[in-house]
């Protein structure tokens, strides 16, 4: 059991993945909001149970998409995933989970307010996106390394 | 860990990729084993000392700095 999914998965994750990143880039920067996503929220985990407020679906939307397929991106089977790729897998993620934790330590000590929560915003993230480039990067070399001797 | 599988493939004129195929592994993993880049597991080397009709004492040697 190794909880992956299957390989063609990563193509489709791959299709939804790469837009959402770039239209969620666009929206932030932008600060893109279509009116008909704006929607009435009750804030029903508050503190105060009855406070609404005006929110935009837009971000929430491509945060799910970006969370979702990337994971699917992250997690799906190699073509042939054996146990060399499964060791490479692990410390792809090891490697990843340092540097994400590295970025928000340093984050903690020179950013403040404002500055921490926008940090913190791709923080969210960037550990699946360190850990797709990182694995995949090192797949690809060894593809082109291991050339194939009689 | 030392292993012959390079020479066991010369001998039996196969490619990496036909090894792979036969032990249902990435033509990688041959590749990095054959540079001793990495150690396969106990089922694999079964596996390989299978496809080549070797003991896997034949195709494995422990080595001194596999000893701490």
């Amino acid at each position: 059991m190794n909880y992956l999914f299957p390989h063609q998965y990563k193509k489709i994750g791959l299709m939804v993945l790469i837009p959402s990143i770039i239209f969620g880039i666009v929206v932030i920067i932008t600060d893109f909001a279509p009116e008909f996503l704006d929607v009435k929220i009750e804030f029903v985990l508050s503190a105060n149970p009855f406070a609404t407020s005006n929110n935009n679906l837009l971000n929430e939307i491509l945060g799910i998409l970006v969370i979702l397929s990337g994971v699917v991106v992250a997690f799906s089977k190699e073509k042939v995933e054996d146990e060399f790729i499964g060791k490479i897998r692990l410390e792809s993620l090891v490697w990843s989970v340092y540097v994400n934790y590295a970025l928000l330590f340093l984050a903690m000590v020179i950013l403040y307010d404002f500055d921490f929560l926008f940090f913190m915003m791709f923080n969210m993230f960037t550990l699946l996106i360190f850990f797709i480039v990182r694995f995949n990067w090192q797949i690809s070399k060894l593809k082109k390394t291991s050339f194939d001797e009689k | 860990m030392r292993n012959n599988i390079k020479v066991e493939r010369a001998k039996n004129d196969m490619t990496q990729a036909k090894l792979a195929e036969l032990a249902e592994v990435s033509r990688q993993t041959i590749n990095a084993m054959e540079l001793s880049k990495y150690v396969p597991s106990t089922v694999l080397a079964l596996k390989l000392a299978k496809i080549f009709g070797r003991d896997v004492q034949e195709l494995f040697e422990l080595e001194k700095i596999d000893w701490k």
